[in-house]
């Protein structure tokens, strides 16, 4: 099934950049998110292509990372949380009664905005991931550790301290190790949700160079603030206001020549 | 504020003072106005009754009844918190040198079984054979195909006490009879458990089957006429001469309106 | 800044009478119960099962064996449970829920022991003796009111425990695709074991140093226990029934009996403390 020609955005269909990337990975089809009573998302449909960043940006509480968290269902954590509409993963509803959300979660990774390291060495935090998905093996699981860190950049700052407790590497080094844990599971598609909110210059530039080469291997979705980032950072952008999406398009087009003047308000800093 | 070593020590020290001073005088200042009654969990009961009506003659004085047995009323007396110690076995040779015993009455010592047990009566000699661990079976003793489970009192009580003088003749309860540390803890236990037997206060074995021993119903006639075996004496100990206060608590308990108050309540007068 | 120093060592006064009481306690204690393990022989006291004070014969080990069995049952069946509430009630229940339980079970820790008690001898003795056999007064009855005893200490501090690791954790290990059981035994209990581990120690002291509801429904027999069926006596059992009416050595050899008492939780506490530090430092958290 082609999943490509079902897709309906907000500004029409948008050319996907790359070649072989007709064919969407995620297709977010007509959905609504409540938290309670609150609808915190509405009517969102969206096409997310493999091998492109997305950059979804817009105020706080537009509903970015409320979207990111569904994507591959972090959101059923929150007792309150209630959805209607579709999310297609390569075709499949990932709400569909019979998905295995555990191994959902391994091919559609996150990075949360503050660092999360489990209290253990480098290497078990690395390791941990591939040890839930069956991986016995312990050369394997040392290669898994090393690209997942090389991928990440971080390999050359801990290659030779692998067993010293993950907390107490610098926040920079944190997140990337947060980054190569996601990496060392090999999944097909990778959320980062507001992922340099706390770092500084140089470790943010280590996360979007981090980025740049994942992109030829994996789809990327990244939330943030920070509208120069996105511009920097993605190939196309999507804009959320109050739970809507507002436009989503080749990030170039996006902030050069918005489709819709809300967009334009934000990217020049009128609001939000 | 830095604490040195030093300094923490002192305080500390200041402090053991201080715990030693709030503590001490509770051990030598007690009011010496009310009469202490002290002892027997078993007598307590009875002491409490007849203290009640004796305030209600000599209003003036009050009784202060307490338990803790036998022993610890002994102790009591020693140390002299207690004006009347009471208990409910003989004294043994070394107090009966120190301390005068007065009987205020005798109480009959019941043997107990479950309701559904057919024996109705044992000799004394099969009542030490089952508590010293020889007959293990009531089949031994005429009764069903049903292991025996003596239920004693702990080291130390008067019950267990008198209850090893009469009956035991210095043979050893088993170490493997259960042990419980009231007479209405033993009551309980033996009226669920089909193959239990116990003994206890016969003042207090309303609404259990009591056996007959060699032959005799124990009640208070049998008690008092002297045919029923197991009796014992409740005592009440004084060192030297009482308190004139604590001395007209005595009277009064031997009197004939005391001794008739202890006989409705199921004990045997001695007056 | 002089009234800031009186009431510094007013309060200093205040914590040091606390600790002061204690000290003068234990060394009672000791003066009363010493003398008599020094006469009678460590070895003796300890390791001899013949108890019969009113011949001057002491020996504790029967009751040192069943305090042990006693409260290794009742770790068992409350170190369980409470550990199973604690993390259905932190990892795997509604909040609304929560707000009902965890009370609920916190309440259980305010019925006195003699209730326990009382609830054993009518209840759980019969039930055992008239289906497992036995006096039904036995080691498994006590074991089983402790455990429950003990349930609300190890339910509410491991709870707590649980609470306090970083919702990070969870959240880290979630995304990495671990369900939430491998979540909670893989990563949540183990960064909770040092509070966890206390949440035992306390379970355990309260379980060796209960008396009431033990004296009820262990059967207080002098013999050493042979199977958990049997009747058992304990070292704080032992203290409370002979008590009242001991005299002499026989009331001697009964603080001797704290003493031992005194000496065993020392050493347990101080086990378990040195084995949950170590396990923290090994996890690497601080």
């Amino acid at each position: 099934m082609n999943v490509a020609t079902s897709q309906s955005e907000v500004t029409g269909p948008a050319t996907p950049v790359g070649s072989g990337s007709h064919q969407a990975k995620i297709v977010v089809e007509d959905f609504i998110a409540f938290f309670g009573a609150q609808a915190v998302l509405r009517n969102i449909h969206l096409s997310i292509y493999p091998r492109q960043r997305l950059a979804i940006i817009g105020p706080a509480g537009s509903g970015k990372t409320t979207l990111l968290r569904s994507l591959n269902r972090l959101n059923d954590l929150d007792d309150d949380f209630r959805h209607t509409g579709r999310i297609l993963l390569d075709g499949g509803d990932i709400y569909d009664s019979s998905t295995d959300v555990a191994a959902l979660r391994r091919r559609v990774g996150t990075v949360y905005a503050v660092p999360t390291p489990l209290p253990w060495a480098i290497y078990d935090n690395i390791a941990y991931g591939p040890r839930l998905a069956g991986v016995r093996d312990r050369r394997r699981l040392d290669e898994l550790v090393e690209s997942g860190l090389r991928s990440a950049f971080l390999w050359d700052e801990v290659k030779d301290r692998l067993g010293e407790a993950a907390t107490n590497l610098s926040g920079g080094q944190q997140q990337r190790l947060c980054l190569a844990r996601v990496l060392a599971l090999e999944p097909e598609v990778l959320l980062l949700d507001e992922p340099c909110s706390g770092l500084d210059p140089i470790s943010t530039a280590k996360i979007e160079d981090a980025l740049a080469e994942l992109k030829s291997r994996y789809c990327v979705v990244l939330v943030t603030n920070n509208t120069k980032q996105a511009a920097r950072a993605s190939d196309r952008t999507a804009f959320f206001l109050m739970g809507e999406l507002v436009e989503v398009g080749l990030t170039t087009q996006v902030f050069t020549n918005p489709a819709d003047g809300r967009t334009g308000d934000y990217i020049t800093g009128h609001f939000g | 504020m830095d604490w040195s070593l030093k300094r923490l020590w002192l305080v500390f020290c200041l402090a053991v003072a201080l715990v030693l001073v709030m503590v001490c005088p509770g051990c030598k200042n007690r009011s010496r106005r009310a009469v202490s009654v002290v002892g027997s969990t078993s007598i307590q009961p009875f002491a409490e009754l007849l203290a009640g009506e004796f305030h209600k003659k000599a209003p003036d004085i009050e009784i202060d009844v307490q338990g803790g047995g036998s022993t610890a009323g002994i102790q009591a007396l020693a140390t002299g918190i207690a004006d009347i110690g009471t208990c409910s076995r003989s004294l043994s040779t070394e107090e009966a040198a120190l301390y005068k015993g007065i009987v205020i009455a005798r109480d009959g010592l019941a043997v107990v079984v479950h309701q559904s047990n057919p024996i109705n009566g044992l000799t004394r000699q099969q009542i030490q054979d089952i508590f010293s661990g020889k007959i293990t079976n009531w089949r031994d003793v005429g009764g069903p195909d049903m292991v025996v489970r003596p239920v004693s009192r702990e080291e130390g009580s008067g019950t267990r006490e008198a209850f090893t003088k009469l009956v035991m003749d210095n043979v050893l309860v088993a170490s493997s009879a259960l042990t419980q540390e009231s007479n209405g803890a033993v009551k309980e236990l033996v009226r669920g458990d089909p193959g239990a037997i116990g003994y206890m206060s016969l003042g207090l074995s309303g609404g259990i089957k009591c056996l007959s021993i060699d032959g005799v119903v124990p009640s208070a006639s049998t008690v008092a006429s002297g045919q029923y075996p197991l009796v014992r004496p409740f005592l009440f100990v004084v060192k030297g001469a009482p308190r004139p206060e604590a001395q007209r608590f005595i009277d009064f308990v031997l009197s004939s309106q005391g001794q008739r108050l202890l006989e409705s309540e199921g004990l045997v007068k001695v007056q | 800044m002089k009234r800031e120093k009186i009431i510094s060592v007013v309060l200093a006064m205040v914590a040091m009478s606390g600790i002061a009481g204690l000290a003068l306690i234990t060394a009672y204690i000791f003066k009363e119960g010493l003398p008599i393990i020094v006469r009678v022989g460590l070895k003796d006291f300890l390791l001899s099962g013949d108890w019969h004070p009113l011949e001057g014969k002491f020996g504790i080990f029967s009751w040192i064996v069943g305090s042990l069995a006693v409260t290794l049952g009742a770790m068992i069946i409350g170190g369980l449970l409470g550990l199973s509430c604690a993390v259905v009630l932190t990892q795997f229940c509604p909040r609304r829920l929560v707000v009902v339980l965890k009370p609920a079970i916190e309440l259980l820790a305010g019925i006195p022991s003699v209730v326990y008690g009382f609830m054993g001898v009518m209840i759980l003795v019969p039930w055992i003796r008239q289906h497992l056999g036995g006096p039904g007064l036995s080691v498994l009855a006590a074991a089983v009111v402790l455990g429950i005893m003990v349930l609300p200490t190890v339910t509410s501090i491991s709870m707590d425990a649980l609470r306090a690791v970083p919702r990070s954790y969870r959240d880290g290990s979630i995304a990495l695709g671990a369900t939430g059981w491998q979540t909670t035994h893989m990563v949540i209990l183990k960064a909770a074991k040092s509070g966890i581990m206390a949440s035992l120690i306390l379970g355990m002291g309260r379980a060796i140093g209960e008396t009431m509801a033990v004296i009820m429904v262990a059967g207080n027999t002098l013999d050493l226990p042979h199977g958990i069926l049997d009747p058992v006596r304990t070292l704080t059992s032992n203290i409370a029934l002979e008590m009242s009416y001991a005299s002499g050595d026989h009331r001697k050899a009964l603080f001797a009996t704290g003493v031992v008492l005194f000496v065993i939780i020392m050493i347990l506490n101080s086990i378990a403390l040195a084995v949950s530090s170590k396990r923290a430092r090994k996890a690497g958290v601080r």
